[in-house]
């Protein structure tokens, strides 16, 4: 069989999945592209042959969307996370890395082999691992740009093995990351014998196999109750055990991680872990020393949070429908479809003040009641899980964990608008998400939660996924629906709004995942209870994703109201490693800086507003001190830059312009009348731009110039003082060297001038600034000037 | 109905009209490049942004529907600002040149790729219209000339530049020897007179554009022969003949010359009374001498550089008056812009300085470009001429090496348009780098150059709409973004029914005919 033959074979049978029509053309690229790993042209070309779609369509449909490739690559596809907490924490010098690693050149993405091919992604939302890479579908954690040559040995030790390893977390060292655990050795913890607790946790490890690194703390306050045990699966929430006893430890490892070997005495419950990202199942022999949730003094991370989209956190297996109506699921929908009309309904949406988490903060009973109030035979509606800011992994979390939650909550606001059919919008870099809601929507089907009359009530919805194809502007309701015709992400102007004109004209209700994960909880409790939380005109909780320079990262749903300091010290622990506060990053490539100087500024969206800064969708990336804040704003430019979809003229060449200005300053060739033309052109793309993306995209350099005005003059003037903008610092050895020859090992330019028991130098002139030498110093004798 | 109020004044329109268009029907234009009426609206351009005076928001008038009770500006200083700013961004990627370098360089500014295009056809006659537009004198020059627009041609960054000089003496020559040579049209004489003090070039091109705006010229020759400083030229190079031929087709068109009559400042005066402007075109000012009680600088007299105006609002100078540059084709080239100065004077009372017009640059060709503009030319070495200039194959062979470097729309694009109403700076947000020139020609005769479009999409649509197998359509995001034909395939194959219609609707110059050369 020809080449050829073998193409139309391929294409014929995924149109015949597919369909013909001219809206199916992302999901037939996409099946074309995970057969072929790119699409061949005459693949498309055949494709135009046999359907409605055009060669127009398709080549701009497949050229716009960032997942498909028109050349084939490398078998092994390497991901580097570019996202706001890795780029903090380094991640373009690791993205260098691999490409020295590989000896590319120019625009070369893959290697003279053609085994792997890398790639810069905007945000994995494991920001708590940061930096972190993902080969296939291994993700490395904390990867430096020292470590690029162990990640690539560890994947090639792992390349040949079969699925069941997939998808796993490793460190650096090849080692699976599956968390930490650690033990209070504060003084009253080691008097009450948490030596011995060490002991047991150290034995159960080494017969176990599993992969966690044991850690040390010092006092966590919480005295009466130690030995304190606190075990931190990655990227997830805490649990912290008190009054643990040696003996109880073999149990709790086992209800948190599965081993590595075999290990007989586990029960299947535990491999919920690898089901459930964010569930960390409770073995019932342990759970009377758990600390119960009301006297959660020293669990900081929870303590200030209200769980409501995340209700149940760390209790219900994602995907287990029992589970979900044991723990009050499905009872909102019961009451709305039996009890109540669609005016009650959308009245409780408008008393709880509910308004939309997308970012834009619209009043979502407001929306609704326009939904309802347009009269069509056919409504449509649609879950924004499009979430693409680098530095925010809220609808993922949810999507993945709480996936009949947020299916509740649709179907009540179908009910609510009089939508006939709906659409979950998933971000193409989410499988697991994707994975989870299709299985949740098949569940729901079984249980009539979805479908043809649903529970008996005569009201019929039913709910298809959609997969994006790696576009930021979808996020936007006018692309989204663009793209779910089978068209380029392009936004259009509104009026019409969905509301009255959307997808396919007809009226369509487009509401973020968060938001949807809300109404459930509003109609069981009451819009009361839900209103009671907040502050002004923001009520209810607000997930973010804390990521960056804090001690404890992860998903928190904070009731709206709370101050940045408030998250960082007490939820997040503080900034790591002593560092001062510089400012906190809210909103992503959207939103703006709170600086320290308005620390207690208030979460809400009108005082967000007023700072400069914007809820976005809830990315919360903490920067300290060595963090250069012209670099944050030329870092969030190039992403909206990149992301713009080329159609305004404001945005696709104002963007392009501004982050020229920017290279300019960052590179120590800016003027003070460059800050004056930023400043011009942020204003004008701020106003003439076409959708919220132009609007937004200069927010990070207004904000920035606004309270960070000196560090812009400061490189104008040669020197960037957070020691990150690589073409004004230089890398210098100071007198702490002890000689011990390891950076010159590391420096992979031979930049070292080094003699044994001697202070080693750094030949400017060959250094590249790729950070290995300092990153590997035992003494910190490597210092940026 | 709707009611909205633009710029203060009460308008009522059907409703779902848009902004725009009611802007339109109250008779205030809003300026807009992406809009073309037949096709859907695509909101790109963003040039037809205007404020809602309520909340001071911009939006795009073009695509939003009027709504009761709006009150909209189009014209405040804000609005004129985005509009501006919309520009200045478009042009900092616009890769094009409105004008050809050669006519850029050019003192006299002739439209040098327009009457090589004439010459390759073999329309000679037009060819020598278009000359004579901004040279007055081109048999002369042809000889004389030191032809700074060579200098600019980019064929020389391929191989040599064009010879554009000779070309311009065959076109000038071939008129002379004609039965009739080219008479440009009379005007209705207008009743004002003009003095010209000298006949040399300057004088001679000056009472040449002012007798052919209807302006009754006059020039006062000290000698017995009109011609100034070219009469002192070596005959070999410039045969007095050629000099009588030129000046004859000059006073063809209604120019009196006087000879052997001396101005003094007597004479000046009584010329200042006869005459409703006086045109000093006298060459060198001797040294010490009191010129007229004008005020002068060490050079010469001291005049406005754009208008030409001395220090007498009615008396104007040029040539080598202002300064000795012994450059016969600057002062022809100042004679035919202060003649246009002088006619604005007689029409409005008001002396403003020779327009300047907006024009989009991008200076050096790079090697890998060489390629992209010999498709449009022929690939023969630059063509030796005798002394007696040209033959008409030489000269045909010689314009086709030509490069056309200009723009093909360079009347109807609208991006140049605004550009100069807005008194856009195309070099403001400009970075280092630019797109690279392609130019993809099609056999109806239509260019397209891709680094000039501003992605409007209007192609798109039109292609769509009248249902090409191929088409345009947009390739990639972003900045990057371009629009082409799917597949690679070529030009043709995107436009086999729609390659007039897209030129014609495209509103710069990325979509032209060859055909129609809209400054003839």
């Amino acid at each position: 069989m020809n080449k050829e033959t073998n193409i139309q074979q391929t294409i014929d049978q995924i149109i015949a999945k597919k369909g013909t029509a001219g809206k199916s053309v992302i999901p037939i690229l996409q099946a074309i592209q995970s057969t072929f790993n790119y699409l061949p042209e005459e693949s498309l070309k055949f494709v135009c042959e046999k359907t409605e779609i055009t060669p127009e369509q398709i080549v701009g449909v497949a050229s716009f969307y960032s997942q498909f490739r028109m050349q084939p690559v490398g078998e092994h596809i390497i991901k580097v996370c570019v996202g706001t907490a890795c780029h903090v924490k380094g991640a373009g010098q690791v993205y260098d890395a691999f490409r020295r690693h590989f000896n590319l050149t120019g625009h070369e993405e893959t290697d003279a082999s053609r085994r792997y091919t890398i790639e810069k992604v905007s945000c994995l939302g494991c920001c708590t691992l940061a930096p972190v890479v993902q080969i296939d579908e291994i993700t490395y954690g904390h990867v430096a740009s020292d470590k690029v040559g162990n990640v690539l040995a560890d994947f090639e030790k792992h390349a040949g093995l079969s699925g069941a390893r997939k998808g796993l977390f490793r460190n650096v060292d090849g080692q699976e990351i599956q968390g930490e655990i650690r033990i209070g050795l504060g003084s009253c913890c080691v008097a009450s014998g948490s030596e011995d607790v060490k002991k047991a946790v150290e034995e159960t490890i080494a017969d176990t196999g599993i992969k966690i690194s044991l850690k040390n703390v010092g006092c966590v306050g919480m005295c009466h109750q130690v030995p304190l045990v606190e075990i931190i699966p990655h990227n997830e929430k805490p649990t912290l055990y008190a009054k643990v006893k040696p003996e109880d430890i073999a149990g709790i490892i086992a209800s948190h991680f599965k081993p590595l070997g075999t290990f007989s005495m586990l029960k299947n419950s535990v491999y919920k872990f690898f089901e459930s990202v964010q569930t960390d199942t409770v073995w019932d022999g342990v759970k009377q020393y758990s600390i119960d949730a009301r006297e959660k003094q020293v669990t900081d991370f929870l303590d200030r949070q209200v769980p409501i989209a995340t209700q149940y956190r760390g209790i219900i297996n994602p995907l287990d429908i029992e589970e979900y109506k044991a723990h009050e699921g499905f009872a909102a929908l019961k009451t709305c479809l039996t009890e109540l009309s669609s005016e009650e309904i959308i009245k409780t949406i408008k008393d709880s003040g509910l308004r939309g988490r997308g970012g834009a903060g619209f009043p979502t009973g407001q929306k609704w009641s326009l939904v309802a109030g347009n009269q069509s035979d056919v409504k449509y509606l649609i879950v924004n899980g499009d979430e693409g800011d680098p530095g925010a992994f809220m609808d993922r979390m949810l999507l993945e964990s709480y996936p009949y939650r947020v299916i509740e909550g649709a179907v009540i606001a179908a009910k609510a608008v009089g939508a006939t059919q709906g659409f979950f919008y998933i971000r193409a870099e989410y499988p697991l998400a994707v994975k989870r809601i299709r299985q949740a929507l098949v569940y729901c089907r079984e249980k009539n939660y979805l479908g043809e009359n649903i529970l008996g009530s005569g009201f019929s919805f039913d709910l298809t996924i959609y997969e994006g194809a790696g576009a930021f502007v979808c996020g936007e309701e006018t692309a989204m629906m663009q793209s779910i015709e089978g068209q380029r992400g392009f936004p259009r102007i509104r009026p019409p709004f969905p509301a009255a004109s959307g997808l396919w004209k007809q009226p369509t209700l487009i509401n973020n995942t968060e938001t949807f994960a809300q109404v459930s909880y509003i109609i069981r409790e009451g819009s009361g209870k839900f209103a009671a939380i907040g502050r002004g005109t923001s009520r209810g909780t607000k997930v973010f994703a804390l990521a960056g320079k804090v001690n404890r990262g992860g998903l928190i749903e904070v009731p709206m109201g709370i101050t940045v300091r408030q998250i960082v010290e007490e939820i997040g622990g503080g900034v790591q490693n002593g560092k001062k506060f510089k400012a906190v990053q809210i909103g992503g490539p959207s939103g703006g800086c709170v600086p320290a100087e308005l620390y207690d500024t208030p979460i809400d969206y009108e005082s967000l507003h007023e700072v400069g800064a914007m809820m976005g969708s809830g990315g919360l990336v903490v920067l300290d001190e060595t963090d250069c804040m012209v670099d944050i704003a030329h870092f969030f430019l190039s992403f909206t830059q990149n992301e713009s979809c080329g159609k305004c003229t404001f945005c696709r060449i104002g963007t392009k312009r501004m982050l020229d200005i920017l290279t300019k300053i960052t590179t120590g060739k800016g003027t003070l009348k460059d800050m004056d033309e930023l400043e011009y052109l942020a204003g004008w793309t701020k106003k003439g731009s076409l959708c919220g993306l132009g609007k937004s995209a200069p927010n990070p350099i207004l904000s920035t110039l606004k309270y960070f005005r000196e560090e812009y003059i400061a490189h104008i003037n040669g020197k960037c003082p957070g020691g990150k903008c690589q073409s004004m610092i230089k890398y210098q050895i100071n007198d702490l060297c002890i000689g011990c020859t390891k950076c010159a090992q590391k420096c992979p330019t031979d930049a070292i001038l080094f003699k044994p028991h001697e202070k080693h130098e750094v030949i400017t002139d060959l250094c590249i600034k790729c950070d290995a030498c300092r990153q590997v110093c035992p003494v910190d004798a490597v210092e940026i000037v | 109905m709707t009611k909205l109020t633009i710029n203060n004044h009460p308008i009522e329109v059907q409703t779902g009209t848009s902004v725009w268009q009611a802007a339109q029907s109250a008779g205030i234009n809003i300026p807009t490049m992406c809009y073309l009426e037949e096709t859907e609206h695509f909101t790109s351009c963003m040039i037809c942004l205007v404020k809602d005076a309520k909340n001071g928001r911009f939006f795009a008038s073009c695509s939003t529907p009027v709504f009761e009770g709006q009150n909209v500006i189009t014209n405040d200083e804000e609005t004129i600002e985005s509009r501006k700013a919309a520009l200045e961004l478009l042009l900092s990627e616009h890769v094009g040149d409105c004008e050809a370098p050669c006519q850029l360089v050019c003192p006299a500014h002739m439209n040098i790729p327009l009457m090589n295009r004439l010459i390759a056809k073999g329309d000679f006659a037009k060819a020598l219209e278009v000359a004579k537009r901004d040279i007055a004198l081109p048999s002369i020059l042809g000889r004389i000339c030191p032809a700074p627009c060579e200098a600019g041609c980019r064929r020389k960054q391929v191989d040599e530049a064009v010879s554009i000089c000779l070309l311009k003496r065959f076109v000038g020559d071939e008129d002379l020897k004609s039965e009739s040579p080219y008479q440009p049209p009379k005007a209705e004489l207008s009743g004002k007179k003009v003095a010209i003090i000298g006949s040399g070039p300057a004088g001679l091109a000056a009472a040449y554009y002012l007798q052919q705006k209807g302006h009754q010229s006059v020039i006062f020759e000290k000698n017995s022969k009109a011609g100034g400083e070219l009469l002192h030229i070596d005959q070999e190079i410039l045969p007095a003949e050629i000099i009588d031929q030129e000046v004859t087709q000059i006073v063809a068109t209604g120019v009196q010359i006087r000879l052997n009559e001396t101005i003094d400042d007597r004479r000046f005066a009584e010329l200042q009374s006869e005459f409703d402007v006086i045109l000093l075109a006298s060459g060198t000012i001797p040294e010490g001498s009191s010129a007229f009680g004008l005020k002068t600088t060490k050079a010469g007299i001291s005049v406005d550089k754009t208008s030409y105006m001395t220090s007498n609002p009615k008396v104007f100078a040029v040539g080598n008056s202002l300064r000795a540059s012994k450059l016969a084709v600057r002062s022809v080239g100042q004679g035919k812009e202060v003649a246009t100065v002088i006619d604005h004077f007689f029409r409005n009372s008001e002396v403003t300085g020779f327009p300047e017009r907006f024009n989009s640059k991008f200076g050096r060709l790079a090697e890998t470009e060489f390629i992209q503009y010999q498709k449009d030319s022929e690939a023969a070495p630059r063509q030796q001429a005798d002394h007696s200039g040209f033959s008409k194959e030489a000269a045909i062979r010689e314009a086709k090496r030509c490069m056309h470097c200009d723009c093909r729309n360079p009347e109807s694009c609208v991006l140049r348009e605004l550009s100069d109403r807005y008194h856009a700076v195309q070099k403001r947000f400009q970075s280092e780098e630019r797109f690279k020139v392609e130019k993809f020609i099609h056999r109806e005769g239509i260019v397209y150059e891709p680094n000039k479009c501003i992605k409007c999409g209007i192609c798109i649509r039109l292609t769509r709409q009248h249902q090409e197998e191929f088409g345009f359509t947009f390739i990639g995001r972003g900045f990057d973004v371009k629009v082409g034909v799917p597949f690679n395939e070529s030009i043709q194959k995107g436009l086999e029914k729609t390659a007039k219609i897209v030129a014609i609707a495209c509103p710069t110059g990325a979509l032209a005919m060859f055909e129609t050369e809209e400054q003839i």
